[in-house]
């Protein structure tokens, strides 16, 4: 076909679509998704979730702030025409499968819960997206801010999250309190407040206190827990795995 | 003594009473009657000072008993008596004791009105009113659902209070009735006052707001004398 | 008389229970778990519960209707709405008295609207339905309200505010509750004999001498005082002023001032009682958590008011 015309009928299918369309962009669904993605590559970013905004949950608000948003919903998703899309395990299930329907390359992950596995899902996504030096560099930082801590053998400590909620073994911030040298004496169920104190653990570790206020979030500035020896983790580090989950560690390791 | 001078309410824009002028006092049994819608409760309402801008009198100097009066617990017939003790604000056992008596339910004081049959309940009620001691009693279709033998003794006891120096005003739907024991009828119609006189003298007014001829018959009647029958 | 006395001892009885039960334990536990957990509580079931008994006779007598119940008649919906809007946008963090005054302010709307319809005299079944109305705006509201906080922990927490609960309360709740329960229930005590005087209706109690607009202004000041403050610290907690006049009216009378104290202590007994089992419930059943307290006071009332209700309108 002869070039004017196709350049007519390219300029007419670009005002037909009123929406600007990325051709080479990549859509996260999911918080955890959005946070590597923004830390690997985020001149790739067609769009992320709200939830990356968020700078209670999410360690890359700030970054976040100036990027695209888009809800879980297929149809915004199709408009963007994204050459990958990034999701997780749980959580807008029905949108996942209605676009793996429409043929979108859709990749889903779980949530690592200790560091190698942490490790191990930055480097998958890394090549996914074809930046893998960077993903070699962000794991080389965190297993050497892993290996600085100081190796001290400390008490026992228990992570209480909002609503009484225990983190048992093999969970995200298990590995944190492992790598600070606490040993783990929660078991991954709720425990109440007096079943708490009445067994004490020597270090009590709860979420900083957001800004917006609940019940669940409240429970764990109760006046009969100030005996305890208290640490507060920002929840931006473990709510999602990634490299800055190291900073917990950190934190309960000083 | 009460009065009303040139008193007119209204309903939703609809004249109830229209410019009423009537005084009472002790010792009359006024009685108030006419159709439906005539106007007598709005009139009796605002004689008790219900309505705005009719004066409330003292309360403990009138006894008010509305229409088909209720009481909305199961109280006993003693405890309704002791409600008419309210304007005093004491229990005067001696107070009530005489109201029960007066209104003859003092056999009954235990016994609780939502058991006793409708006559007595209403005596009750009347025996509350007794009990406020007052010197004008202002009652609404006292007698309308009762039987006759009741009835009539209900109307006895309001004229001998009447007779003792009290006022009675009595909104009755009966003219016959109300001509047998009232000193005075008021008769009522469309919010005005028809005629006020002695009850034979009111009985043509009357006869003309029911649209039924004022007449004599000889046909059988039930009469009425405390000596046949006590309940 | 003695009707009192045994009541008043059965609240002692349940309180001692009720510190000696928890989950830490059976038995006197440690000095820190009894005074800032179990006291607190205790204290506040008998506070929430007392307040709600003494409102439901009120209720009952002002209305005339045996059926009438702050949480039944959605009072404690509104005040629990009020609270919420206080609480989850943070006003309450700001300054703590913020939560009662909240809920007062919308327990105050809802008994307002309620004494607006009784001046209607509506009867038992349709002054229900008025109630249940007003509930439903409120709980819709609620869930509005929740969908849209700012923490996402929100919405979770519905069900503490329409089904109610007393765990891991503190001193400080206690303080704010304590002080506007104590002034809605000594208002609401002296009201008996002005709620005497309205079995009669109110235009014969009016003629009685009783300033009957007043005297429901009072009713609706005492109400909103004693539920709207416990709304705002225990959530939305109903039946309690249905179930405990309806069971004293046969020991001590039917006039509506004669209820009034002993309804104060049953209902204190009556939450202690429900809050025992609520605490219970786990240690001796497989169950994750504690049964909600509304739940509780739900499953006794609402066969109650099926029995009452047939007894107003066979």
């Amino acid at each position: 076909m002869n070039w004017p015309v196709a350049l007519v009928v390219q300029a007419f299918l670009c005002l037909m679509s009123c929406a600007p369309s990325f051709a080479s962009g990549v859509v996260s669904l999911n918080l955890c998704t959005d946070q590597l993605l923004v830390l690997l590559a985020p001149e790739r970013v067609a769009a992320l979730e709200p939830l990356a905004r968020d700078p209670a949950l999410s360690f890359v608000a700030a970054e976040a702030a100036h990027l695209p948003m888009v809800r879980a919903d297929a149809e915004a998703v199709l408009r963007l025409k994204p050459d990958l899309v990034l999701a997780g395990q749980y959580g807008a299930q029905m949108t996942v499968a209605l676009l793996k329907a429409r043929g979108l390359k859709i990749i889903q992950v779980e949530e690592p819960q200790d560091f190698v596995a942490i490790a191990t899902q930055v480097m998958r996504i890394a090549r996914l997206l074809g930046v893998e030096q960077r993903g070699a560099a962000l794991v080389a930082r965190m297993q050497a801010r892993l290996a600085a801590l100081p190796s001290r053998k400390r008490g026992s400590a228990l992570v209480w999250e909002a609503g009484g909620w225990t983190s048992g073994p093999g969970s995200l911030a298990d590995a944190a309190l492992h790598a600070a040298g606490w040993r783990e004496s929660g078991t991954g169920g709720r425990i109440g407040l007096e079943a708490l104190l009445a067994n004490p653990p020597d270090l009590l570790v709860t979420e900083t206190a957001p800004s917006t206020p609940s019940m669940a979030t409240n429970l764990a500035w109760h006046p009969a827990l100030r005996g305890i020896a208290r640490r507060t983790i920002p929840p931006e580090l473990l709510t999602c795995g990634g490299p800055f989950s190291v900073g917990a560690a950190e934190l309960l390791a000083r | 003594m009460i009065a009303l001078n040139g008193f007119s309410a209204s309903l939703g824009g609809h004249a109830v009473l229209a410019d009423i002028r009537f005084s009472a006092g002790p010792g009359e049994f006024v009685a108030i009657c006419g159709p439906n819608g005539a106007g007598k409760t709005t009139f009796l309402r605002a004689l008790a000072g219900l309505l705005p801008g009719s004066r409330r009198p003292d309360p403990r100097e009138m006894a008010y008993v509305e229409q088909g009066a209720r009481c909305a617990w199961n109280l006993t017939i003693s405890e309704v008596a002791a409600l008419g003790r309210l304007p005093y604000g004491d229990m005067n056992a001696a107070a009530i004791t005489r109201a029960l008596d007066s209104c003859g339910v003092r056999h009954l004081a235990e016994r609780r009105i939502g058991e006793v049959s409708g006559g007595q309940a209403r005596r009750a009620m009347l025996a509350r009113a007794f009990a406020t001691s007052p010197k004008a009693l202002l009652l609404d279709e006292p007698v309308a659902d009762l039987d006759p033998h009741a009835a009539h003794e209900i109307l006895h006891l309001l004229a001998s209070f009447a007779k003792a120096g009290g006022l009675v005003i009595a909104v009755l739907h009966a003219v016959d009735l109300a001509a047998a024991y009232a000193t005075r009828m008021v008769v009522m119609a469309e919010g005005r006052i028809m005629a006020d006189d002695a009850p034979l003298a009111a009985l043509p007014a009357a006869a003309k707001c029911f649209g039924l001829e004022l007449g004599e018959d000889r046909s059988p009647r039930l009469l009425y004398s405390r000596h046949l029958g006590e309940h | 008389m003695r009707a009192g006395l045994l009541l008043w001892a059965s609240v002692a009885g349940l309180a001692i229970a009720s510190l000696l039960v928890g989950g830490a334990g059976f038995g006197i536990p440690d000095w820190l778990i009894l005074w800032d957990i179990r006291v607190p509580r205790t204290a506040l079931a008998i506070l929430v519960g007392g307040g709600l008994g003494i409102s439901g006779a009120v209720l009952q007598g002002a209305l005339r209707n045996p059926l009438a119940d702050p949480g039944l008649l959605g009072i404690g919906g509104c005040a629990a709405f009020g609270a919420i809007l206080v609480f989850y946008w943070g006003i309450s963090a700001l300054f703590a008295p913020a939560l009662p005054a909240g809920a007062m302010i919308g327990a105050a709307l809802g008994c307002a609207t309620l004494m607006a319809f009784a001046g209607q005299a509506l009867s038992g079944p349709s002054l229900i339905l008025a109630g249940i109305a007003l509930s439903a705006f409120a709980s819709a509201f609620i869930a509005l309200a929740l969908s849209l906080a700012p923490n996402p922990f929100a919405l979770a927490e519905i069900t503490f505010w329409l089904m109610g609960g007393l765990e891991d309360r503190s001193l400080s709740h206690l303080a704010l509750a304590a002080p506007p329960i104590l002034l809605g229930c000594a208002i609401l005590l002296r009201l008996g004999r002005r709620l005497d005087a309205l079995s009669l209706g109110e235009s014969t109690a009016a003629t009685l001498g009783l300033d009957v607009s007043r005297t429901l202004l009072l009713c609706c000041a005492g109400v909103t005082l004693a539920v709207g403050a416990g709304a705002a610290v225990a959530g939305g907690i109903g039946f309690v002023g249905l179930v405990v006049p309806h069971l004293l009216r046969p020991l001590v009378g039917q006039r509506p001032g004669a209820v009034l104290a002993p309804s104060l202590a049953g209902g204190a007994a009556l939450l202690l009682g429900a809050d025992l089992l609520a605490r219970l419930a786990p240690l001796l059943l497989p169950l994750g958590s504690e049964p909600r307290l509304g739940v509780l006071t739900a499953l006794l009332g609402a066969p109650f008011l099926v029995r009452i209700a047939r007894q107003v309108a066979p």
